[in-house]
């Protein structure tokens, strides 16, 4: 451009006008002021962002790629800090509304800036003489060094957040800002989209007049945020605290009145957890509209956000998630590992309880009981609300059985969480309710009532802890003590069947009567073959045993029929050898049940016996005989081949037929022709001294009611009522540490949190934690060492990690229930911000940043209803807390904050100086911009004014004065205002402003009116010239200054 | 444990369990390892247990193998002998097919069962080699069975004593190179120090409530 050389002040380029009169001197304090500006702007400008980020420039917190350079500069005995921020990705526009933006770049649309403030308390300059001739300085320094950057001024009092500044923006624009915010009584004019608009439009037309006469194409963008109410936190933090005071009765109805967000997840059972989503803010941004009137900005304001073109969100996540100390299972469980830590000081659990006990005082003082309340409230809960629990596996992860506890629902397991939420879950609480529950055990155990919540399928659950196997074992013994007494009540008539006449040798005759009474309830047992059953593996139907019934009357009614005694129907078609009648399987009794600690017995037992071959054979001796004393009895006719035939058929080998089961030949052979069958015991049964043949001969005839049983419940019963009320104290926890962990785990596993993924990871990277760290209390020995307990204590470290994200990860998924993709980022997100962050509670572990999470999530078009479901319309208390005074509600929300801004760009088209270069509208410049933001009682307002002089300065004077300073004065003049920029030196400010301007034209004087000038007296950015006097060649113009 | 005194040092102790149809050998293989002898021997009623002290691998090992019985009517009965077991060897007759299919219909889901060590070592046997002529099931069947399984193969005869000694050292072998069974078979050890020390139990307790 031709104008180049004619603006520029550096002289850089001046080498073909040497008509020009450069000094170069620095006389006064203010120009080595300057110079010394330029020298450190010329060196920033030469490394560029690169060099800087080397030279050590500092990363602004709160944004990602902002960073700033700062020097300090000295002028008239005053420190001053200049500030340089840059940012390093090159390319891009400033986006508006990114929240990681700087004020400034927000205000005034800038990227890279300059910031020159004293070194002050408030850093903020107060002086307004002093604000002018800073900028000025700076803003000479670059435009000598031809820098572009725009530079601001903080002026006023800090709270006012107002700044003045320029920009030099090439050879032919300027651009100036000035920003300020009303923190009070904001006109109520200001207060809508209407006024707003029209103040941003007073800017630059003239009079009410021009408003009314022109329509201005004024660019507009808003972007307005709502916040949730969450509920008051006070509220939560006392309601938690009285129930802590009030021992455990944090699950009392009558402390829980108010409705928690967590109601139906698994764990409010035991306590209420702070969630973790405390409410989210929500920025709606509308696209850019073109807006011609005010009438259009009133209607703009009643848009609902649901016009908005694009959403964000950003959820606000509860500090407490990422420190601090909540209350949990993991805290619980803290507390019980140290109850399992002081476990080995004492003998019994009594001496806990005791008051003799002499070194305990410190544990009476710390220590607190539960009052007899509780205790009534947890064993209600324990032994008589739904005795039946429904569904044990139902929270069983598929490694919880690797964790030696006590199942999910158990009566243990049940007891343990008890335990783990009375008051601080200390040793002698638990040692209280342990007494308590024995006792209660016990009860059931003397009046012969079933135990509750015990899996009830007539078999010990060896993958439990030893506990549980006993009361598993117990509740066995009890249904069995029951059965015998339910006997001796049916036999008092009859005198039969009980177990007191069991060795009795009644007469048969007597015996086949009254069993065929009996034998009338089993007619769906007799149609089917007892093999049949007993092939599909499904030993505990067929093989029950029954002391209650007697045997079968057999519908075949063969001669010998009437001295059967405990069958359970035929076998089939099979016959016995000898006597060619129908073999009859007996009823057998069970397996005698052992808990793992009877296993472990019987081993002991055979290693002391050593190696010996004839002992080791017998282990199960007894359940041998038993079936064969019953085999007898329903078979009275068979001999021993006939009893191996049915009970391991294998020893018998068949001639004809090898493949056939021996159950299933006769019937393919037909009948007597073939008999009897061509077949022998095998080798190893027909030898001599066969143990098996042995015990054959040595076994009477007794169908399983008349036998003694296997399993003498009364006696096991009694053992193992004796084992719990005798159990040391560290067994005890021990197993109650496994158990509650185990089932702890097993309640949050319960928990709803929408299958995100790295959460079921979480889950099962804490089962196999806790199971490898479990282990070494799950062997029945001593774990009381050091180690153990601290391995423990990191294992409830871990605890409280997945507690936490499994408690975001349920309150997310609820949250955004119907936006599951929301929930699923947003809990990555946290997952991987968290995730560093998860210490092993080790003191050395290394500290991460303490930094917030705030990230904003883009909301879906189809996700955005259930996010506005989540702005509940205020209630009436609420909403008479304020006064609405702003539009665009969401659900009746009023925006806690809005931003617009509104600019209007001129392409230059419509205005006389075209005429002289017609190559002029090729530019589009942003002409006026106005950030406004803030909400009805808090407003900010930026404005920016670029002013041009249409590719050609019409009118620019250099003039020297005396005293060699150099005064600038550059008068640009556009379509709707002249602009002149004067850079000063202090003699010009002292000499006040009267320069010298060429005769304007007549259309030139109209627009005088509107010269924004840049007055160095008063300080004032945006000035209007208010009177003017062209005589002759020469011009005076008169300033005053225009507050905005 | 008391007799312990009397038995050997050892590093660790390993619980095996050998389960199978009635008949296949379970007891005469046990018997040609424990004890060099071959024995038709009676049939083992429900439960036998033969503890072997080996030097396998370097390490002093001492192993507690349970014997089951085959018949159903024990099957119940023998489940609580899965317990803990690090190695499961699962025993079928080559002479005699219907062994051979019950270990993948009956035998292997009694292991899914009743096993709690996901980590134990099954190993599949095929016994009586001895008697080629009768042999049904190929040694081909065998390995594509324990391909599919996952689990270790031999086959051996416990009356020629021919692979007796591998079939077991093979076993114990695998167990030693998985830490997690290690670690159980070692804790053996620490247990039985700590019985040692600890106040004899239960025996004077009655004093309570």
């Amino acid at each position: 451009m031709a104008s180049t050389s004619k603006v520029d002040l550096s002289g850089e380029d001046d080498d073909e006008q040497l008509e020009r009169f450069d000094d170069f001197t620095l006389a006064s304090s203010w120009e080595r002021f300057i110079s010394d500006i330029e020298a450190v702007c010329r060196q920033w400008l030469a490394d560029g962002p690169n060099n800087l980020l080397e030279k050590g420039a500092v990363k602004l917190d709160f944004s990602q790629k902002l960073y700033k350079v700062k020097m300090e500069l000295k002028y008239a005995m005053k420190s001053y800090n200049m500030e340089y921020y840059f940012e390093t990705s090159s390319g891009g526009k400033i986006a508006d509304g990114d929240s990681t933006l700087h004020d400034l770049q927000l205000c005034f649309g800038v990227k890279d800036f300059l910031v020159i403030a004293p070194q002050s308390a408030s850093g903020v300059v107060l002086d307004s003489p002093e604000a002018s001739k800073l900028l000025s300085a700076v803003a000479i320094a670059l435009t000598n060094c031809s820098s572009l950057w725009p530079a601001f001024v903080p002026v006023h009092d800090p709270s006012r957040k107002a700044y003045i500044g320029i920009q030099n923006m090439g050879t032919v624009f300027t651009r100036r800002f000035e920003a300020d915010r009303i923190g009070s009584q904001v006109p109520v004019r200001l207060m809508h989209l209407e006024g707003l608009y029209e103040l941003f439009v007073s800017k630059f037309a003239y009079s009410t007049l021009d408003f009314a006469m022109h329509l201005y194409k004024v660019h507009f963008t808003m972007t307005s945020t709502y916040r949730t109410i969450h509920h008051d936190d006070d509220d939560d933090l006392q309601s938690l605290g009285t129930e802590k005071e009030e021992y455990g009765d944090n699950h009392g109805s009558e402390t829980r009145s108010r409705s928690q967000w967590d109601d139906d997840c698994p764990w409010s059972e035991w306590y209420s957890a702070e969630d973790p989503v405390k409410g989210l803010e929500l920025t709606a941004t509308w696209s850019e509209k073109t807006v011609e009137s005010s009438l259009e900005m009133a209607e703009l304001e009643n848009a609902s956000p649901h016009e908005a073109e694009k959403w964000m969100i950003l959820p606000f996540l509860s500090p407490n998630l990422s420190e601090g100390n909540r209350v949990g299972f993991a805290s619980q469980l803290r507390l019980l590992v140290g109850a399992l830590n002081m476990s080995f000081d004492a003998q019994f659990m009594e001496d806990f309880v005791s008051v003799e006990n002499p070194g305990s005082d410190n544990l009476k003082s710390s220590m607190i009981v539960p009052p007899p309340t509780v205790l009534d409230r947890v064993f209600k809960d324990l032994f008589h609300e739904g005795s039946q629990v429904a569904a044990f596996a139902k929270g069983e992860h598929k490694i919880s059985r690797a964790i030696k506890g006590a199942p999910f629902g158990s009566l243990f397991a049940q007891f343990c969480l008890h335990a783990l939420w009375v008051g601080t879950c200390n040793i002698r609480a638990i040692a209280v309710l342990w007494i308590e529950f024995i006792r209660e055990v016990r009860w059931c155990w003397e009046e012969s009532q079933p135990l509750p919540k015990i899996q009830a399928n007539g078999s010990i659950d060896l993958s439990t802890c030893l506990i549980n196997q006993k009361l598993q074992m117990l509740a066995i013994c009890i249904e069995k003590k029951c059965e015998m007494n339910e006997d001796f009540q049916d036999c008092v008539g009859s005198n039969e069947h009980t177990y007191d006449h069991m060795e009795e040798d009644s007469p048969v005759g007597d015996k086949t009567t009254s069993n065929q009474k009996h034998g009338d309830e089993f007619d769906g047992i007799q149609d089917s073959p007892l093999t049949e059953d007993r092939l599909h593996g499904s030993g505990t139907t067929t093989s029950r045993p029954s002391m209650k019934h007697g045997d079968i009357q057999s519908t075949d009614l063969k001669s010998s029929d009437h001295n059967r005694r405990g069958s359970a129907g035929a076998v089939g078609s099979t016959k016995l050898l000898k006597s060619y009648q129908s073999m009859h399987a007996p009823f057998t009794q069970d397996a005698p049940l052992m808990t793992e600690d009877m296993h472990e017995e019987r081993l002991q037992a055979v290693e002391a016996f050593g190696n010996s071959f004839s002992f080791s054979a017998q282990l199960e001796k007894d359940i041998l005989s038993s079936d064969m004393s019953a085999f007898k009895a329903a078979n009275p006719d068979a001999v021993f081949e006939d009893f191996i035939r049915w009970h391991s058929p294998g020893d018998w080998e068949n001639d004809d037929n090898k493949e056939s089961g021996p159950s299933k030949s006769p019937v393919t052979k037909g009948l007597k022709d073939d008999w009897p069958p061509h077949g022998r015991l095998s080798q190893r049964m027909s030898e001599q001294g066969n143990l098996w043949r042995k015990i054959w001969n040595d076994t009477p005839a007794l169908p399983v009611y008349e036998q003694k049983p296997l399993l003498d419940p009364l006696r096991e019963g009694e053992k193992i009522l004796h084992y719990l009320e005798t159990l040391r104290p560290h067994q005890l926890l021990e197993q109650m540490v496994c158990t509650t962990f185990r089932v702890s785990a097993d309640t949050l596993n319960q928990t709803n949190f929408g299958g995100l993924k790295q959460m079921i990871t979480k889950m099962e990277q804490l089962y196999r934690t806790m199971a490898s760290t479990l282990k070494p209390l799950q062997t029945n020995h001593v774990s009381g060492n050091s180690e153990t307990i601290e391995d423990l204590r990191r294992l409830c470290v871990i605890f409280e990690h997945v507690e936490k994200l499994l408690t975001l990860a349920s309150s997310l998924h609820r949250t955004f229930l119907q936006a599951p993709r929301l929930s699923e980022t947003i809990f990555t997100d946290y997952y991987n911000f968290y995730l560093p962050r998860m210490g092993t509670g080790s003191p050395g572990s290394p500290e991460v940043d303490e930094k917030e999470f705030d990230v904003k999530y883009q909301v879906m078009t189809r996700e955005r209803q259930s996010v506005s479901n989540m702005f509940s319309p205020p209630t009436a208390n609420q909403s008479w807390r304020k006064v609405l005074s702003m539009g665009n509600l969401l659900n009746g929300h009023e925006p806690i904050v809005r931003e617009i801004i509104f600019s209007v760009r001129d392409s230059l088209r419509n205005n006389h100086y075209a005429a002289h270069n017609p190559r002029g509208f090729q530019r589009e410049i942003e002409t006026y911009r106005m950030y406004i933001c803030g909400t009805s009682n808090d407003l900010r307002v930026a404005l920016s004014v670029t002013s041009d002089s249409q590719g050609q300065p019409k009118h620019c004077l250099e003039m020297t004065f005396r005293g060699n300073s150099r005064v600038s004065c550059v008068i640009s003049v556009s379509s709707s205002c002249i602009s002149i920029n004067m850079y000063l030196s202090e003699f010009a400010m002292e000499a006040g402003i009267s320069s010298q301007f060429p005769p304007p034209s007549p259309a030139m004087a109209y627009e005088m009116h509107g010269i924004h000038g840049y007055h160095q007296r008063t300080g004032f950015m945006t000035s209007r010239v208010v009177s003017h006097a062209v005589e002759g060649g020469t011009k005076s113009a008169t300033f005053s200054s225009i507050p905005l | 444990m008391d007799s312990s005194s009397s038995s050997p040092e050892f590093d660790y102790l390993f619980k095996l369990l050998m389960i199978g149809d009635s008949g296949v050998g379970k007891s005469s293989l046990l018997l040609s390892f424990t004890s060099d002898t071959f024995e038709d021997l009676s049939p083992t009623i429900g439960v036998d247990f033969k503890v072997k002290f080996v030097n396998i691998g370097g390490k002093k090992l001492k192993l507690a193998i349970w014997d089951t019985a085959g018949q159903e009517r024990f099957r119940t009965l023998t489940s609580s002998y899965y317990r803990g077991a690090q190695g499961i060897v699962m025993v079928y007759d080559v002479t005699r097919r219907d062994t051979f299919t019950n270990l993948s219909e009956i035998w292997a889901k009694e292991i899914d069962l009743y096993s709690t060590n996901q980590d134990c070592i099954k190993l599949l046997v095929g016994n009586k080699v001895d008697k080629e002529s009768d042999r049904v099931v190929t040694k081909k069947e065998g390995i594509n069975f324990a391909r599919e399984y996952g689990c270790l193969f031999i086959e051996c005869s416990a009356k020629t004593r021919v692979n007796v000694q591998q079939c077991f050292e093979e076993l114990v072998l695998k167990v030693l190179d998985t830490p997690s069974l290690l670690a159980e078979g070692s804790k053996g050890v620490k247990k039985n120090i700590f019985n040692e020390k600890r106040p004899q139990p239960d025996a004077s307790t009655s004093s309570c409530c």
